[in-house]
């Protein structure tokens, strides 16, 4: 069968994306889903930490370098159905990615056997990690409640936006969409670039650019929410994207602020498995529920305590 | 975001909600917009200035005042399925045609009742002038005016019981002062005069009413 890929990724750092990936993975293995994560950070891999798993030298390096095939390099976890591929943690020997490898990278994932495989994105929108997401069935996007992750979580959608017409547009009508855009920043003109009344004037670009941008809505995550006020901003951004960039993205869910995640992470335990009864176990329940809402999960809900 | 007349949104467009979502869930767009385009938000800034903050924020307060009301948000829809530009459908038209559509009946028929009485000019210059007003005064204008006790009592929702016991100042059967304070505003009112004047000087007899007792 082929599994359905869930991206997770973020314009910042430091927002939760590792955690978010982990325990939507756990959650999706105790829903009885066969699960495998995949670290595809390539510079700060930290997966098994957050999985409570030893470092080893089996590491998506030998797969990037073309050693190994990916199924060689999965490794169990002492979660069942739950596998991971370790991220690149030696920075010896560099690796780049061209968004052709991150291509077959995806087809390489869609021929293992799982019911779901997560990929974990690095921070930031580079053209490997826009390529992967562009590919994937399920979109995340994590972001945290303060100004500095939503500025970048908006930047990371606006190069999402762009990359997608460079693959449908015109040579010339791309240069001509960057110098516009550009223009329109630094002149800081009155009234904001609508992508819409823009892409509509615009010859060279071929399809219908927001139609299929909007079949496969990205979702996002709140991440670290710690009043109702920071759970509410999700449809702010929302409403946001779709005033800004005429984007209609999906506001998943949030996850609240909780001390019991860093000490999980502290003490190198998977939080879920670790705290079973928080209440954050419950929103990541109806997170993944949100996510693979196309099946049946009315009676698989009690699996996660 | 342009508010020129060819590009005008659909409201529904502006508060992000399908067309035929319930009642509720305009408001609670509604509330969520609100709470978005307002200036402290930390998720439009970057995005929209200030200015382009507060036009949008207009645009979805006029979405609201339509859509919020199930007389003009059906004329709308009705409006919209005809095909009608969006540019001629404002707050302002739909209310003017909904006022048309249902007009305010309870309003003519007083009308109708004031016309009845014929006006006396002296009579008319005594009352604008006049300071002190004692019931006597205000039965003395009711019936100028052709309007009977049970009439003010249907207008202003006032027993007619009370009515003539303010019009006697018949303490014995009046409520506590605050609330004939209230009556008399608003008979007073329905007689077409100053409120505060009449009353501050109704409360005066009042008053001393009610110490005599």
């Amino acid at each position: 069968m082929v599994p359905k890929i869930i991206v997770v990724g973020a314009g910042k750092g430091g927002v939760g994306k590792t955690f978010v990936s982990t325990n939507l993975a756990i959650t999706l293995s105790k829903l009885g889903h066969s699960t495998l994560v995949i670290d595809f950070d390539l510079a700060g891999a930290n997966i098994h930490t957050t999985l409570g798993c030893q470092i080893s030298d089996t590491t998506l390096l030998s797969y990037l370098s073309k050693e190994q095939s990916l199924s060689n390099l999965v490794q169990p976890t002492s979660i069942p159905r739950l596998s991971y591929i370790q991220g690149v943690w030696d920075n010896w020997s560099t690796v780049s990615v061209t968004t052709s490898d991150a291509n077959q990278f995806v087809t390489d994932i869609k021929k293992l056997n799982y019911d779901y495989v997560i990929i974990d994105l690095g921070p930031g929108a580079t053209a490997a990690h826009l390529e992967i997401f562009k590919n994937a069935d399920e979109k995340i996007l994590v972001t945290s409640a303060e100004p500095t992750s939503i500025e970048k979580t908006y930047r990371f959608v606006e190069s999402y936006i762009v990359s997608q017409l460079q693959s449908s547009g015109t040579k010339e009508a791309i240069e001509r969409l960057k110098i516009d855009l550009k223009k329109y920043r630094n002149e800081n003109k009155k009234g904001h670039f609508s992508f819409r009344s823009y892409l509509t004037d615009m010859t060279g670009f071929t399809f219908d650019h927001f139609d299929s941008l909007n079949s496969n809505q990205i979702r996002l995550i709140m991440n670290g929410t710690r009043s109702h006020q920071d759970q509410q901003l999700g449809f702010s951004i929302k409403s946001v994207c779709n005033k800004y960039f005429d984007l209609a993205i999906n506001y998943t869910g949030f996850i609240d602020y909780d001390n019991a995640v860093w000490q999980s992470v502290r003490n190198k335990e998977p939080f879920l498995i670790k705290m079973p009864f928080t209440p954050l176990s419950g929103q990541f329940l109806s997170i993944c529920k949100n996510i693979i809402s196309s099946e049946n999960t009315a009676n698989q809900t009690r699996a996660v305590v | 975001m342009n508010t020129d007349a060819d590009t005008k949104y659909n409201y529904y467009d502006i508060l992000e909600v399908s067309s035929h979502c319930p009642q509720h869930e305009i408001t609670t767009a509604y509330e969520r917009a609100k709470s978005t385009y307002s200036v402290d938000n930390p998720a439009i800034y970057t995005m929209f200035n200030q200015e382009e903050a507060r036009e949008l924020l207009k645009m979805v307060e006029e979405a609201y005042l339509v859509l919020g009301n199930k007389i003009l948000r059906t004329l709308y829809d009705e409006k919209i399925g005809q095909q009608k530009p969006l540019s001629s459908l404002t707050f302002e038209s739909l209310q003017a045609e909904s006022k048309s559509l249902f007009s305010e009946t309870p309003k003519k028929s007083v009308q109708a009742n004031s016309e009845k009485y014929k006006v006396d000019a002296d009579f008319e210059n005594e009352i604008i002038n006049k300071t002190d007003w004692s019931g006597e005064d205000l039965k003395k204008v009711r019936e100028y005016k052709k309007i009977t006790i049970e009439k003010m009592s249907d207008t202003t929702k006032i027993s007619s019981y009370y009515i003539q016991a303010i019009e006697k100042i018949d303490v014995k059967n009046l409520p506590a002062y605050v609330f004939v304070r209230g009556y008399v505003s608003q008979i007073s009112k329905n007689l077409g005069l100053d409120e505060k004047k009449v009353c501050d000087s109704y409360m005066k007899y009042f008053k001393a009413a009610l110490d005599k007792k």
